[in-house]
């Protein structure tokens, strides 16, 4: 038997035979949301078992090219897609989870997103006041703040330049980095070391404070007695086959998991359909479905110079939609534009004359489901955007296309079934807004995903109270975005960590 | 009889379809069929052609290299789909043939006129479903032109050189695959972290996109 110390971090290539552990808690999942509760639990001087599927990656490991790092960080290679309404949809399988291949936005949620939470949910301590000290906590660990002026290029500074022409309010954006160089790669990994991915903010912190962190572990069941959880059991998995080896089983007085909207409900299904006497485990599956427009200008843009995801604009957000800017490897960023033969190439070389912003949508009526597949851990993800949200995305290219002709783009590229593929003037651009489209005409994308394991104050109408405690288990939590009751209109991952930080403390106050 | 004799030329006719008459692409790619080689090349060839404002083709991109590259890295059901893909596209022809004499033949059979007609033909259907395995196949050829270092350092897009400082993580974890004794780094060999001093855009090009100078 292997034995893992406090503070240490066990790898793939150390497991050489079964393991077993005890600790008071063990947190599933080294995420955002993972990484933050084991963090906590630590400093309150629990001995904490931080379990990830994923391997570390240093910077030796990232891979620049877009395609292959997708296919080393991203579960089913960065291929999922949700059925009935066919988008893809993105969960990272590394130490640290999605906060090493995001752009490190962070947004605190609108304070009338939480008040509509907590009055339909019947929630009672989850208003922007009440989460407040938890937002700051996180902000200060991570180094939120606001992207500075000096790394934005121009991608970003066009997207104001639009926006202020317009009379739209927008902001740089907030984000946990410190000392960003611009390098634009925040999807493939930070080179400069500047986002404050967990994998080196709050992870190194937990082992600092003894937390033992076991990667290429994949958990396949949680173990329980009564109602109670009593731990989890798994198995080592080798790196990017997810070859299964040897058995891992961690007793725990609490259990955590944060395994990801998509993953903790397929895991408590595997486990015997746990915790679901309301019947909402896997259900009330949403997205914020995102549709994104290239614009053409006259001058070079430079866009591989500048921070990912710079400048945003709320200005819309009660009307559903939130926007911003975008930058992807250049592979990516090309998979957009139509077309083939040498009218592709004409447009591919239009990329350094161009920026992409997108949109994110508030679509509470788009809802759907996760169940696991046979023989596998993967979830099935079946969503169907409502012909009643269609006009809200719609509504974003619209809006979009305002605002790149505002900032002096000469052409847009909207890529939509149905439109020209690149339109020349505001007047061609009225399309977008005037002509009635359906799903399957736009180019969808959702990777913020929510609501599968829900809080609501009423344990026949939600998976989790309010401190993320399962209503089914006195000791069995869940902290990631699954437990959010609707969309936060905004990026999740400040709120989710800042209710992991709160759930952390409440399991540390129990004793 | 009359039946059976039917299906056994069906079945013959769908075999040599699939398997037959591929040229020999010169070596061997791992973990792709020598029917799905000329694919890649003749798809790559049709969405890529020579000239232009980038003179790379995606024939010289090694497209088939790429996707070699890719189908190693990534989960078997992965590369289940993307062979899935491949068979969609080659053989696609047959539901959707494209006008003209040889229409229906395979994909990577065809002249580039009529491949670029198929391609389009998918590109614009009316059918989401096609449409999908357009977007879908065209993913993957960009992907590997754009891996192609000419192509992003003809954009100005190729990526620079960035020494990343040495931090606590660094000392925490080796790469994937080896132990933590192979870690060699200790707390003297912290460095400090990023000043956030902006790249420059005339800076030295990162090693795997550097133009190789005799």
């Amino acid at each position: 038997m292997i034995s893992v110390e406090p503070g240490e971090v066990c790898v793939f290539a150390q497991y050489d035979r079964d393991l077993a552990l005890e600790a008071d808690v063990v947190v599933v999942g080294s995420g955002p949301t993972g990484a933050v509760a084991a963090k906590e639990l630590t400093d309150a001087g629990k001995s904490v078992v931080l379990v990830e599927e994923g391997p570390p990656f240093v910077p030796a490991e990232y891979e620049i090219d877009g395609g292959l790092s997708m296919a080393r960080t991203m579960r089913e290679g960065g291929l999922r897609t949700t059925s009935g309404t066919i988008m893809p949809t993105m969960q990272a399988i590394a130490l640290g989870g999605g906060s090493l291949v995001n752009s490190a936005i962070c947004n605190r949620a609108p304070a009338f997103i939480l008040d509509r939470w907590c009055t339909d949910f019947e929630l009672e301590r989850t208003t922007r006041a009440d989460l407040e000290p938890h937002y700051e906590a996180v902000a200060k660990f991570v180094g939120i703040s606001p992207t500075p002026e000096n790394v934005l290029g121009r991608r970003n500074l066009l997207f104001r330049d639009g926006c202020n022409a317009l009379g739209y309010h927008c902001e740089p954006i907030y984000r946990n980095v410190r000392g960003c160089r611009g390098s634009g790669e925040c999807f493939t990994g930070c080179r400069s070391r500047a986002k404050q991915s967990m994998d080196i903010s709050y992870i190194p912190a937990a082992l600092r404070g003894g937390a033992r962190v076991l990667t290429s572990v994949r958990i396949e069941r949680v173990l329980t007695e009564g109602w109670r959880a009593t731990g989890v059991v798994g198995r080592v998995v080798k790196p990017f086959t997810g070859n299964p080896s040897h058995q891992v089983r961690i007793r725990a007085k609490t259990v955590v998991l944060a395994a990801g909207c998509t993953a903790t409900p397929v895991l408590l299904q595997k486990s015997g359909n746990l915790a679901n006497r309301s019947g909402q485990v896997g259900e009330n599956l949403q997205f914020h479905p995102g549709v994104a427009i290239m614009g053409i200008f006259p001058d070079p843009v430079y866009p591989r110079f500048g921070a990912t995801q710079g400048y945003q604009s709320r200005h819309f957000l009660r009307d559903g939609l939130k926007l911003e800017t975008l930058w992807a490897p250049p592979a990516i960023t090309a998979v957009r534009l139509p077309g083939s033969g040498m009218a592709l190439k004409n447009r591919l070389a239009d990329i350094p004359y161009s920026a992409i912003w997108d949109g994110i949508a508030t679509c509470n009526r788009s809802l759907g489901r996760v169940r696991a597949r046979r023989r596998s851990l993967d979830p099935i993800l079946s969503w169907k955007l409502h012909p009643a949200d269609v006009p809200i995305l719609t509504n974003a290219l619209w809006i979009l296309a305002q605002i790149f002709f505002a900032a002096g783009a000469r052409t847009i590229v909207p890529g939509v079934h149905g439109i020209a593929p690149e339109l020349h003037s505001l007047e061609e651009a009225e399309a977008l807004r005037d002509r009635p489209l359906r799903a399957t005409d736009l180019v969808l994308a959702g990777n913020h995903v929510f609501c599968t394991t829900r809080m609501h104050g009423d344990p026949r109408l939600g998976v989790v109270d309010e401190m993320g405690r399962c209503h089914d288990f006195e000791n069995l939590y869940i902290a990631d975005t699954g437990i959010f009751p609707q969309c936060p209109s905004v990026n999740p991952m400040w709120t989710a960590m800042a209710l992991a930080h709160r759930s952390a403390h409440h399991i540390a106050q129990q004793g | 009889m009359v039946t059976a004799s039917l299906l056994a030329i069906a079945l013959g006719f769908a075999i040599a379809r699939v398997t037959v008459g591929y040229p020999d692409p010169g070596r061997r790619h791992r973990g792709l069929a020598r029917g799905e080689v000329a694919l890649i090349s003749s798809a790559a060839e049709a969405m890529y052609p020579a000239g232009g404002p980038i003179p790379s083709s995606g024939l010289d991109a090694d497209l088939p290299g790429y996707l070699e590259r890719l189908m190693a890295a990534s989960r078997p059901q992965t590369r289940i789909l993307l062979h899935l893909l491949f068979f969609v596209v080659e053989h696609g022809t047959l539901m959707f043939p494209t006008s003209g004499r040889g229409g229906m033949r395979r994909f990577s059979s065809q002249d580039v006129e009529h491949r670029v007609a198929a391609l389009d033909g998918w590109a614009e259907s009316k059918r989401f479903f096609r449409r999908v395995v357009f977007t879908s196949l065209r993913a993957v050829l960009t992907m590997g032109y754009f891996a192609h270092p000419p192509v992003v350092r003809r954009l100005g897009l190729a990526p620079l050189v960035i020494e990343s400082p040495i931090c606590e993580a660094d000392l925490l974890y080796p790469r994937i695959g080896e132990r933590p004794e192979s870690i060699g780094l200790t707390a003297a060999d912290l460095t400090a972290p990023s000043e956030g001093i902006p790249l420059p855009q005339d800076g030295p090009l990162h090693p795997g996109f550097a133009e190789l100078r005799p």
